[in-house]
């Protein structure tokens, strides 16, 4: 009850704000999802994987010297816990310093690379909770608490995103979603937490970019300075005498270069990064990532009309596989290849005057043995209401790969959106 | 001596007429070229808040609510279009750049606000609908004249407005029209109506100039219409708070626009 007091009170002072200062211009959208899990096999408790109502406000407000720009969503969740949620999906002011820069300051959503739904230099928040149930795309993205300055040169345009807070991906833990441990797929009593990087200025993240436009093609170069995004490494703790592994973030640096643009009447995107894992340079840790060397290539085409077909394939090369290997063997544990491959596509078909969009989008790993399947259809009923019905399905030979440790989260979901 | 002189005449009627179909080619070629000019090159740059209703075949309306900046590089060569949405609520905020290219392939970017994403778009087929209406890409920003031979047919009235008929045939095989009549306003070269016809010669589209005003000193076509006739619904468009030669900058049709559009034409 007392969230629903809380709740009450924010959205009133959202309304009042927004009536008080008239130049305010708020928009936003009221949905409906439920998802239901397709494998009862599956480990968690709930046989819902979305249950829930959301209110997104939007607020703008553009003055002279910045602007502001605000995104909040209310959650009620049924589906496990039936609680009231709220988070500040973005919370920034934007403003100019000189002719040449703009700054970007507070709660935002970064994202730069060529991949489709696959990432190299993209290191900025995921949220594959939201992904894999079938929330709305901007879901995938979870903010971070940031500063982001673009300069744009002559040379070339020069980006930096400083995140002083580490802010990690945002993975299924077992309540709605199960995941693979390190010995089995578990669902409830099994939530992973891992304990983030101290709130130091040492482990903040820095992101950089330059980018330059040659003809009709865009490069880039990046660098990232931080850890990886999913609890890829553990450190041995003693409790009571006895070693417990505690998962941890492990550091990471990035350093990789992108290229896009128009070619044979489609969009051909080139994008590669050497993952430089700083806790394990020599790559005999076995309690820490290897570094990788990653390179994609991929192309989009309007192949009829209203029906654009996608492909990418992904190649992650394992330095010090030989090493990696030997220890996992001798631990009984899941080896992966020393280049990992994986290709995707997607397809997408309007119809009824792009009233109706039919969406797929395919992940298969040959060297994983895994892969995972997203379909959706939506339907835009008027301006303001909009149907969709979709589906999420993984599928692995090992319980330990990517998509295979999700093999038991198949789900079909419904959606209603009211935007307003 | 008389059929010389008979040959003769017929040699100099053919000359004539020969030369006459040629001139009336021409003319049309012109009319076209003057036409496309003062429709999509109007003075050297414009802005415009836009809005688009779109109706379908049942009758039921949708309305898109966007802002629309336009510079021409060259004219009737390269031009760059810059669209900001401000209605319906899901794509409010969305930005999306044309880099007009005649003689090539358009380059487009779509830019959403929700995930931060620039996203290059493929733009081999001009034809495709715009936004979800009854209007085509090159409907927006104008099929070049070159791209078609032109025919003069003669003269007619629409609204007491006297118009040059002129017949047109794509040169190369193409999707959008077999052939096309343009109804050509004489007075002010704006394009009043035209006809499209599919290959098997029937009507498949409907273009209207709805209301023709003065901005700036400039014949504006503030509401225009395209009906689809083979599977009905019409999409009308209509523009306002227009503003010509504001002298817009090259660097309001780049990425850093993309994602920060300028309030300065953006309110």
């Amino acid at each position: 009850m007392n969230n629903l007091i809380k709740l009450g009170v924010i959205g009133l002072l959202v309304i009042s704000a927004a009536t008080a200062q008239a130049d305010v211009y708020i928009d936003g959208f009221l949905q409906n999802l439920q998802g239901a899990r397709l494998d009862e096999t599956n480990p968690t408790t709930t046989e819902m994987t979305a249950s829930e109502t959301r209110l997104q406000m939007r607020a703008e407000h553009f003055g002279d010297g910045a602007e502001f720009f605000g995104r909040l969503d209310f959650i009620y969740d049924g589906a496990d816990m039936s609680t009231y949620e709220w988070e500040l999906r973005e919370g920034y002011t934007k403003f100019r310093l000189g002719q040449k820069v703009d700054v970007k300051l507070g709660r935002q959503i970064l994202t730069w690379g060529t991949g489709d739904l696959i990432f190299i230099n993209d290191v900025f928040a995921k949220d594959y909770q939201s992904f894999f149930v079938g929330r709305d795309d901007q879901y995938l993205k979870a903010p971070q608490d940031a500063m982001r300055i673009d300069a744009y040169l002559g040379l070339g345009d020069f980006s930096l995103a400083w995140t002083p807070r580490f802010t990690p991906n945002r993975l299924p833990t077992g309540r709605k979603l199960s995941y693979f441990n390190g010995e089995q797929i578990v669902g409830d009593g099994n939530e992973f937490i891992v304990p983030v990087p101290e709130s130091k200025f040492e482990n903040g993240e820095f992101a950089a970019r330059f980018s330059r436009m040659f003809g009709s093609f865009n490069t880039a170069l990046y660098f990232y300075k931080g850890f990886y995004k999913n609890p890829m490494g553990a450190e041995i703790v003693m409790i009571e005498a006895i070693p417990v592994p505690i998962p941890l973030y492990p550091r990471l640096n990035i350093y990789g270069a992108s290229i896009r643009g128009p070619l044979a009447g489609g969009i051909l995107w080139v994008e590669g990064g050497y993952y430089d894992s700083r806790d394990d340079e020599d790559g005999d840790d076995p309690l820490m990532p290897n570094s990788q060397a990653s390179g994609m290539i991929g192309f989009e085409r309007q192949v009829a009309s209203n029906l654009t077909i996608n492909a990418q394939w992904l190649a992650e090369y394992m330095i010090d596989h030989d090493i990696y290997s030997g220890q996992n063997e001798v631990n009984g544990m899941y080896v992966r290849d020393e280049v990992r491959h994986m290709v995707t596509s997607r397809i997408t078909k309007l119809l009824m005057d792009e009233l109706l969009t039919l969406s797929a989008f395919v992940f298969y790993s040959p060297t994983d043995e895994d892969g995972y399947a997203r379909f959706s259809a939506r339907y835009k009923y008027s301006d303001e209401l909009t149907l969709t019905a979709g589906g999420n399905f993984f599928d692995g030979n090992h319980e330990a790969t990517e998509f295979g440790q999700f093999q038991r989260n198949d789900n079909a979901y419904v959606k209603v959106t009211y935007g307003f | 001596m008389k059929t010389l002189l008979a040959n003769l005449t017929l040699i100099l009627v053919a000359i004539v007429v020969a030369s006459g179909s040629a001139l009336a080619q021409e003319d049309a070629i012109e009319i076209m070229k003057q036409s496309h000019l003062t429709y999509y090159y109007a003075a050297d740059d414009g802005a415009a808040t836009v809005t688009m209703t779109i109706t379908d075949k049942r009758g039921k309306e949708r309305v898109k609510e966007f802002i629309m900046l336009r510079m021409d590089e060259e004219e009737g060569g390269k031009q760059k279009y810059y669209t900001y949405f401000k209605k319906p609520s899901d794509i409010s905020r969305l930005t999306f750049m044309v880099h007009k290219i005649p003689d090539g392939n358009d380059l487009r970017w779509i830019y959403v606000p929700s995930v931060d994403l620039i996203k290059p778009l493929s733009a081999d087929d001009k034809n495709s609908s715009f936004v979800g209406s009854h209007f085509s890409y090159e409907d927006v920003s104008g099929r070049h004249w070159s791209e078609d031979e032109h025919k003069l047919l003669g003269d007619s009235t629409i609204d007491d407005a006297p118009v040059w008929i002129i017949e047109s045939v794509p040169k190369d095989s193409y999707k959008g029209f077999a052939r096309k009549m343009s109804y050509v306003d004489q007075k002010n070269y704006l394009p009043l109506m035209e006809r499209y016809f599919s290959k098997k010669d029937r009507p498949i589209r409907l273009f209207r100039a709805e209301k023709i005003e003065e901005v700036d000193g400039i014949l504006t076509m503030t509401v225009r219409s395209i009906e689809n006739l083979k599977k009905g619904g019409k999409t009308v468009i209509a523009f306002d708070n227009i503003e010509y030669n504001v002298g817009m900058d090259q660097s309001i049709f780049t990425e850093r626009y993309l994602k920060n559009p300028p309030r300065k034409y953006i309110k």
